[in-house]
């Protein structure tokens, strides 16, 4: 684990943190404390530009909005952290982009004028803890507090997608964020649905479809008994979560699923407060999921006062017997 | 049933060249499984699948498919593209699609998806950031279709998940150079 002083990191928050996944942002934050690691917020950072930049300004819109964040970011730190699935993704985009033409890199010095930093090592939540703490170190402090639940791991599309140029985990088949979420004591067991996707930014124009894809996702962890589904994108979260009424009305469905994002997961097994990781700015209550970890919890002390004291135990409940 | 029998139009081939020298993508390698479409979860508001894409693009059907709702809808999941096995990016060659259509100011009847795209954009140049508030209320205006998740509007605003301020970069002149280096930042 590293110091916390060093921030070797650059943090790159995105729009989506600072506003409607702001329990997103809140919950890296303190998990990132907890465990010792340091990031820098990037200085006046801009919009990555989104899904709409790419293909719909014409040009490199695409890459020169994330090009300013990679500049600014690139100065005195080694990497660059974007919790947001779809920042991570433009950002990552954009890299590969200008490392493959110097007339991008051209244009892009032209704006900012200064020759474009843009090398700097771009990394998704999921990857950032996954190097800065090992399932161990992470099994050790939460001594098995989420044990009893089942967490379904939700990818979705942007974390991995394209392979060739994410270069991150499996695009078919995502595994990383099992180990983390195992160490916690709970189980991740394989979720089927786990790269399908949410129905993306279609919720405006054509909610019927983001209603159709988000109500497979939920519908399939709730078959299968999940106790939550766990995320690392705020636009998944927001199909998942916001419209899950909406999908249990159009679909006469009555599910209650509630979705985490992982550094939500991580904080609980750390034992940080759920109102500060923003457990209730869900529109999906946890509560049931939180009285679990509370019963286990209570299990487990109840356990541990039998363990060292045995012959005071069935004394007392010989004497409750009595009366 | 009309049978559309559609033009091989003149140039069709040039622009399908020109889809797969911007993509890197081998168009002519589909041999039509249909499993892109198979794990499109949009495929069902599109005018053609995925797959029907990659075909006519084969026979150089280029008006069809740049005028398409497929070209203007498909958000870009990729999940088509992890499926194909032969290892075709389907997604990157319907978003080159989608370029060269924007590029030749096809507009399209997909008009509702068409202004959000624009009205984000908008609204990342002039604030630096997205105004998340100000995109809902001018998108719900402008479609005519006011309030549109009405039975949202309580949920996001209980839990605070939305701010009415709108939050400024400071180097805004930055980020309108930006802008004003593509198309002289208008659009
Ligand atoms: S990228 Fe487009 S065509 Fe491919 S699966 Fe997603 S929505 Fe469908
Ligand atoms: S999955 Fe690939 S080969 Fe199969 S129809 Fe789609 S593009 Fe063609």
């Amino acid at each position: 684990m590293s110091d916390a002083s060093s921030s070797r990191y650059s943090y790159f928050p995105g729009c989506s943190l600072t506003s409607s996944a702001g329990e997103y942002d809140a919950s890296f934050r303190l998990v990132a404390k907890e465990l010792g690691i340091g990031l820098d917020e990037i200085p006046d950072w801009n919009c990555c530009g989104a899904s709409p930049a790419p293909h719909h300004w014409g040009g490199n819109l695409g890459v020169l909005l994330p090009a300013r964040n990679l500049h600014i970011a690139g100065y005195g730190h080694e990497a660059m952290v974007a919790p947001c699935a779809g920042c991570y993704n433009r950002h990552k985009n954009a890299q590969h982009e200008l490392s493959g033409s110097e007339e991008i890199r051209e244009q892009a010095t032209r704006v900012l004028r200064e020759p474009v930093r843009y090398e700097i090592e771009i990394l998704n939540l999921v990857e950032l803890f996954d190097r800065e703490v090992t399932p161990e170190a992470l099994a050790k402090r939460a001594q098995g507090r989420l044990a009893g639940l089942n967490f379904a791991t939700y990818y979705g599309c942007l974390l991995t997608r394209p392979a060739k140029i994410m270069n991150f985990d499996n695009a078919r088949n995502p595994v990383s964020m099992k180990p983390l979420l195992m160490a916690t004591g709970a189980n991740a067991d394989h979720f089927p649905f786990k790269s399908e996707c949410c129905g993306s930014y279609m919720g405006l124009a054509h909610k019927e479809i983001v209603l159709r894809a988000s109500r497979r996702i939920i519908d399939v962890a709730d078959g299968l008994g999940f106790d939550a589904i766990v995320t690392a994108c705020p636009l998944c979260h927001q199909n998942l979560d916001l419209r899950q009424g909406q999908i249990n009305k159009a679909f006469g469905t009555n599910i209650e699923m509630p979705i985490l994002y992982f550094s939500q997961v991580l904080g609980l097994a750390l034992g940080l407060n759920a109102d500060d990781l923003g457990i209730d700015s869900h529109i999906v209550s946890a509560r049931k999921l939180l009285a679990k970890i509370e019963q286990g919890a209570a299990e487990r002390t109840a356990r541990a006062a039998d363990a060292s004291g045995r012959g005071g135990a069935s004394q007392a409940v010989c004497a409750a017997g009595e009366a | 049933m009309a049978i559309r029998v559609s033009s091989t139009v003149p140039g069709g081939a040039d622009v399908v060249a020109d889809i797969e020298r911007r993509s890197g993508e081998r168009v002519s390698a589909c041999y039509q499984c249909g499993r892109c479409t198979s794990t499109c979860t949009g495929a069902f508001a599109f005018d053609y699948p995925p797959h029907r894409i990659m075909r006519m693009l084969q026979l150089g059907q280029v008006d069809e498919v740049l005028n398409s709702r497929t070209a203007q809808i498909c958000y870009d999941c990729m999940t088509c593209s992890t499926r194909c096995p032969m290892n075709i990016d389907v997604a990157n060659v319907i978003e080159h699609a989608k370029m060269i259509a924007d590029e030749r100011g096809i507009e399209g009847d997909e008009k509702e998806i068409r202004l959000f795209r624009l009205a984000f954009l908008k609204n990342v140049r002039r604030h630096g950031r997205l105004h998340e508030a100000r995109l809902l209320t001018w998108i719900n205006f402008r479609s005519f279709r006011p309030f549109n998740d009405l039975s949202l509007v309580p949920l996001i605003l209980r839990r605070k998940k939305i701010h009415i301020v709108p939050p400024r970069i400071k180097n805004r002149q930055e980020v309108h150079r930006i802008f004003r280096e593509i198309n002289g930042g208008d659009k």
